[in-house]
């Protein structure tokens, strides 16, 4: 029978032929010829008569026929830029081009190339395919009669989002500045926080049709090598249609896709990867994106928050355990209710025993079935409330809550005692913000398994889950780093936020070549100074 | 050495044997039949005892460097009479895996979970053990160093919330049994838990820094040996002489806890927070019985036998015994004496005949 | 082919494992098909040994406080008189009826949160062992649970009693119980000490012994409460006799189990602020002598002299407190001779001293007992006089 199956299976994969190569072999030419107006046929049929390709043609020497061509596509170039800047200059020195042309003897191209246009990069090919890439990324081509050679001169300039204030992780002390969708933009963002002539990124385009832009940053002699290797050596791997975010890279070049723990760490402001970079991690950005990625990635690290640096030690600290607490309430409490209520109740306190007992009179499920209606109808509101249209939203929370809270409560549905459990859970889920999916999961397998065995049940799961993310690791390191294998400089930052004075070394599982992040010793002190002669009088 | 590529550091180490002696011993308590009030005293004694004996197999692994037991049998005794002995040994590990399982089985379905079919019970905790033996012993390393610390708070924290109820006239007066039967009791407590540790001969072969090894067991033996003393102290002195009578002292002791009408019936939470170092010394124990026979016929990986090897062994536990009162006799006259020649008599030999014929020679090391 | 048959051993596993979730889960049991038991009754017929047991069990939505009701109807609000109900069964032997409850009631019995066992007067009479058996052998309830005797006839009696400021009767009479230990009036007995005093083939077990009162309210209108009233004394199984309040507080005194109370003497009333005694064994050739030695601090709370309160003064009252307190203990260790009961644990300590001659001892304590010279040295220290040092009415 499962023979049969699998045999079905492979029958609907598709074939791992290329479908790009069959394209290349219809016979069209790698080349520019001298011919302009033949250029421009290939090219305008390469680009498939859009309306939004530009093709202008000028003309250089007085003739009649055209002979030079700029093209660009409208809506990526931004027009003041080639107006000015490409067009203008051609267009007005038309007779000195011409007579520096004849006088130095140089062609056409190179002088245009070298003197003429006023922009700051340009570069030249002979290669059609370049020609027709490059102005799908922005560029924009220039042709002239009887020269092989295109230019490509960078105009990008397409409509992009401001740096806003980031929606998913917002800071009160710290930076408010978020990643945008433009590559060059979010770089910008790393290198005014990190103006080290070592942080380096290494571009890379990935995906056959979206050719993306992707960017690798690290700092170069504090991110260990292999690591960056490791991570190239990932994304060359990669070979898809598109990359249209950076969550396919992701799931792409994760360590761990079968598992319910993510081993790459997302996120959308720049302070944090600038800060990751700097412990020896490397980040992934790409074009299109407003996330970056860092790898490598600890479970310990979800717990750990910008804002826990910005603020004072004791205060970070605390909130460090409470977002623990938080996390383990959210992923134990709804199971932990439902094993007590069903197959232990003796460790309920004899009062509080009694009120749930008489909560539960007249409830027509079981209490499992209950908690996981109650878990799935707040993963509906949620999911519902993000994807709802922002005029709705007030009436979906107002919804949400009567429906929930009190009617259900009334009519018997469920009672009081589940509504306050699974409130406090949902609640205490978004403490953790990178787990929030995981432990959504994780919460819906433990009051299940609850709901069976009761409390051994979840333990033996959670046994499971605890070997699981043991054996994960994120590009060679272990996941529960710093806990396991113990490591006891990294548990500065894990339950603890150690002073900034006292966190003198990177963290040494990140294994980076230097160590050193800051001198020892620098705890403020008050200074001793010779007291002063009129005080003591 | 194709088998295990993971290593393990001295202090995982230590922390292993902690969650293996804790293993089934927060259970049953150890030293009990016979020692009564003083079985905290044979425990001491058991402990030395044990030490004693971890000595002796540490002594060969200092010797057999990298090398587990079955390689060093192989080497000592040559191919067929060492793989034999080995397979004695592998054995021995099987069926204390099995006993294990049966410990807790018994336990909960007397305890906890009376209407729970044993069978499930035991194939859900042999499942976990098995998926953690596959991911190798690196893993079972690292999830011991989670949950060791953990055990030991929970065992410090029922400790201290039973101080109300210690009474030390229960522990006096001192040494009131009989020699023979304290004895005999404290060598019941060396056989188990103490010296059960000669089932790491199958894990000492991954320890990053070899030299430090036996310090490392030591370590563990002695603070997973107080722990065990101080419970069972602690327990005599709740209890009573209700001690000696009950079948499972922890958890009778954990009933007693009582403050402010909060914290008072723990004892289902104690009891399933125990469950975690059965894991541990039930995976110890697996790991050593299939990366042994894979040793032995020469396998490729260990994996492929892992579920079947656990499956026998919760048929096994599963009918090992009729009752519990068979499995205390068993535990407890029976096993001390059962146990003598893989805890003592396997390593001794084997180290005495290693140094009469000079092994290891340079060139045995890197096989 | 390895992949699909790895996958076909997984599937198999699953197979096997899912029957196990699919059909059911065996110990999980509804709270709303439970009976939270609070108290049971235990009464043993003289004659046939047949054992009539009394539930006392929580009616859950009875005890709803106030706030929930609100929109549910008034109806539904807690009516503390009907919070909890009372069944009874009859059988031959204590485990019988257990069961038997659980097979013709609607809900299962859940003892875990039973907090006492009573015993009627008669059953006690007649020996407990059956049902001391059965608590020790199954895992039913905690050992914290207390031990009661009835001092009425039966143990229904007591568990029937209304006391209406408590709910759940049987925890107002838990906390009754524990409340008048630790004003050291009676011992509280939980089933773990009187396990272990039975185990200690010596020692006798004892229980507070609980009696109805009838009191007359507003408008004659009479009302029933619950008292502790005695200790049961015990000879292995069987209650033997009983101890007064003044003998139970002597028993307290030497057991080191004093914690809060008073001690009234002709002059002056004095409220105990610590208490430690001890109980010290002496072997002299065959004859055993016991020393208890008690040491108290207290304050003086009324004074009913005249006088100022000068340091002589003080020093008599002090006499006057060691006297009364020796009295006391003197009056309990007559008693337990009496009794031939060694309520105290003098074999214990002489057991915990004298390990060789124990063994010699023990099986000869019987008769040894009521020929133990007993010694009481009571030490008392006043510490505070209170807030005035003279009588408002002077001499």
């Amino acid at each position: 029978m499962f023979r049969l199956l699998s045999k079905k299976m492979r029958r609907w994969r598709p074939s791992s032929s290329d479908n790009q190569t069959q394209a290349k072999q219809n016979g069209s030419p790698k080349y520019l010829s001298q011919n302009l107006e033949g250029n421009l046929q290939i090219l305008r049929e390469a680009l498939g008569q859009s309306s939004d390709v530009i093709i202008r043609d000028m003309k250089i020497n007085s003739n009649s026929k055209a002979d030079a061509a700029v093209i660009y596509i409208d809506g990526l170039v931004d027009r003041n830029l080639v107006n000015h800047d490409i067009l203008q200059p051609l267009m007005f020195n038309l007779q000195v081009i011409k007579d520096n042309v004849k006088e130095r003897h140089s062609s056409l191209i190179d002088y245009i190339k070298s003197s003429v246009l006023t922009v700051g990069q340009i570069s030249d090919t002979k290669d059609i395919d370049t020609v027709i890439s490059g102005v799908l990324l922005g560029n924009t081509a220039v042709l002239a009669e009887g020269v092989t050679q295109a230019l490509l001169i960078d105009t990008k300039g397409w409509e992009t989002r401001n740096i806003e204030e980031p929606s998913n992780e917002v800071s009160i002390r710290g930076p408010k500045d978020s990643f945008t969708e433009t590559l060059r933009t979010n770089t910008a963002l790393l290198r005014r926080r990190i103006r080290d002539p070592r942080l380096t990124f290494q571009s890379l385009q990935i995906g056959e049709r979206s050719k993306t832009d992707v960017a690798v940053a690290y700092i170069k002699g504090i991110t260990p090598d292999n690591l960056i290797s490791e991570i190239n050596q990932r994304l060359e791997r990669i070979d898809t249609d598109a990359i249209l975010d950076i969550g396919y890279i992701e799931q792409f070049i994760e360590d761990s896709p079968l598992s319910l723990f993510p081993t790459v760490g997302i996120t959308q402001r720049p302070d944090v990867v600038a800060a990751k970079i700097l412990e020896g991690r490397a980040a992934i950005l790409v074009d299109g994106s407003p996330m970056a990625l860092t790898m490598p990635f600890l479970f310990m690290e979800g717990f750990q928050n910008q804002e826990d640096y910005y603020a004072r030690p004791f205060f970070s600290s605390s909130i460090r355990w409470l977002r623990l607490l938080g996390f383990i309430l959210s992923i134990y409490l709804p199971g932990t209710f439902v094993s007590l209520t069903a197959f232990h109740p003796e460790l309920f306190p004899t009062q509080l025993l009694v009120s749930v007992a008489a909560a539960r009179e007249g409830i027509p499920f079981p209490v499992a079935v209950e908690a996981l209606l109650m878990l799935s109808l707040f993963e509906i509101l949620r999911e519902a409330g993000l994807r709802m249209p922002r005029s709705l939203g007030p009436a979906v929370s107002i919804v949400g809550a009567l429906v929930i809270g009190q009617a259900a409560v009334s009519a018997g549905l469920v009672g009081a005692p589940m509504v306050i459990v699974v409130a406090t859970t949902a609640i205490a889920s978004f403490l953790v913000v990178p787990y929030a999916d995981a432990g959504a999961l994780l919460r819906f397998i433990m009051t299940v398994v609850a709901g069976f065995l009761g409390l051994f049940g979840m333990v033996i799961i959670q046994l499971e889950i605890l070997s699981n993310m043991a054996a994960l690791r994120s590009l060679g390191v272990p996941y529960l780093s710093p806990v396991s294998p113990l490591n006891l400089c990294g548990l500065k930052d894990t339950f603890l936020r150690a002073p900034l004075w006292a966190m003198d070394s990177r963290p040494e599982f990140l294994d980076s070549p230097d160590k050193r992040r800051q001198s020892p010793g620098q705890m403020p002190r008050v200074p001793q100074t010779k007291p002063n002669k009129r005080e003591g009088q | 050495m194709f088998l295990e590529k993971g290593r393990i550091s001295n202090f995982q180490l230590s922390v292993l044997i902690i969650g293996f002696v804790l293993g089934s011993s927060v259970i049953i308590s150890p030293g009990g039949e016979g020692a009564g009030h003083d079985a905290w005293i044979a425990c001491a004694l058991g402990l030395m005892e044990g030490l004693l004996i971890a000595w002796i197999f540490t002594a060969l692994t200092k010797l057999f460097k990298d090398k587990t037991l079955i390689e060093i049998n192989s080497l000592v005794y040559g191919k067929i009479l060492g793989n034999g002995i080995s397979l004695l040994f592998i054995g021995y590990l099987f069926h204390l895996s099995a006993l294990v399982l049966t410990n807790y089985g018994q336990f909960f379905k007397l305890q906890i979970y009376p209407a729970t079919p044993k069978t499930l019970s035991l194939l859900l905790l042999m499942l976990v053990c098995a998926s953690t033996v596959n991911r190798g012993i690196e893993v079972l390393a690292r999830c011991s160093l989670i949950l060791v610390p953990i055990i030991i708070l929970v065992v410090f924290t029922d400790t201290l919330l039973l101080i109300p109820h210690i009474d030390l006239n229960n522990l006096m007066p001192v040494l009131d049994a009989p020699i023979g039967k304290l004895l005999l009791a404290s060598h019941g407590a060396a056989s188990f838990p103490f010296a059960e540790t000669v089932a790491f001969l199958m894990v000492l072969a991954f320890v990053d820094k070899p030299e430090k090894g036996p310090a490392a067991v030591s370590r563990g033996l002695l603070i997973a040996g107080f722990i065990l003393i101080m419970a069972v102290a602690r327990n005599v002195a709740v209890l009573g002489q209700m001690a000696e009578i009950t079948n499972y002292p922890t958890y009778l002791v954990a009933q007693v806890i009582d403050i402010g009408d909060i914290l008072t019936r723990l004892h289902v939470l104690v009891a399933i927070s125990l469950i975690t170092m059965g894991f541990i010394k039930i995976s110890v124990l697996f790991y050593g019985t299939v990366l042994g026979l894979a040793q032995v016929f020469n396998l490729r990986s260990y994996r492929p036998i892992i579920l079947p090897v656990g499956i026998l062994m919760v048929i096994l536990a599963l009918t090992n015994v009729g009752n519990t009162q068979e499995m205390f006799d068993f535990v407890n006259k029976g096993y001390p004496i059962y146990a003598i020649p893989f805890q003592i008599g396997i390593p001794l030999i084997t180290l005495v005949v290693a140094k009469l014929r000079r092994l290891p020679q340079k060139g045995e090391l890197d096989a | 082919m390895k992949r699909e048959k790895r996958i076909k051993i997984y599937v198999a596993i699953l197979l096997t494992i899912m029957p196990g979730f699919l059909s059911g889960c065996w110990d999980s049991h509804e709270l709303n098909t439970l009976s939270i038991v609070s108290g049971l009754g235990w009464d043993i017929d003289q004659d046939t040994g047949e054992v009539t047991l009394t539930y006392q069990s929580i009616i859950p939505s009875e005890i709803e406080s106030s706030s929930s009701s609100n929109e549910g109807g008034g109806q539904k609000g807690g009516n503390p008189l009907r919070a909890i109900q009372l069944d009874q069964d009859t059988g031959a032997s204590p485990y019988e009826v257990l069961s038997r409850y659980a097979q013709h009631a609607s809900r299962i019995p859940f003892y875990e949160h039973t907090q006492v066992y009573i015993f009627g007067k008669d059953g006690v009479q007649r020996g407990i062992y059956p049902f001391l058996d059965t608590q020790a052998r199954n895992p039913v309830s905690r050992p914290n649970a207390l031990m009661v005797v009835s001092a009425e006839k039966t143990a229904s009696d007591i568990l029937g009693v209304q006391d209406g400021m408590e709910n759940i009767q049987a925890f107002g009479m838990a906390a009754e119980i524990k409340l008048s230990a630790t004003f050291s009036k009676f011992p509280a007995v939980t089933v773990l000490q009187f396990q272990n005093r039975l185990l200690s083939k010596t020692t006798a077990p004892i229980a507070p012994m609980v009696g109805i009162f009838e009191q007359t309210g507003r408008e004659g209108k009479k009302t029933q409460k619950i008292r502790v009233v005695g200790t049961a004394v015990f000879k292995g199984d069987r209650m033997i006799g009983e101890l007064n309040e003044r003998e139970s507080s002597g028993l307290l005194w030497a057991i080191n189990e004093i914690k809060i109370g008073f001690v009234t003497i002709p002059e002056a009333n004095l409220e105990i602020v610590k208490a430690k005694s001890k109980i010290v064994p002496e072997l002299q050739g065959d004859q055993v002598k016991i020393t208890i030695e008690i040491d108290q601090e207290s304050n003086l709370v009324q004074y009913n002299g005249h006088q100022g309160i000068t340091a002589d003064l003080v020093q008599e009252l002090e006499k006057g407190q060691a006297k009364e307190i020796e009295s006391q203990v003197r009056a309990a260790v007559e008693k337990s001779f009496d009794l031939e009961a060694d309520v105290f644990g003098f074999g214990d300590a002489v057991h915990r001293k004298y390990k060789k001659e124990w063994k010699e001892l023990k099986p000869r304590w019987d008769d040894i007992y009521p020929c133990i010279e007993v010694v009481i040295k009571a030490k008392t220290h006043i510490n505070e006089i209170g807030e005035i040092n003279q009588a408002l009415i002077k001499d």
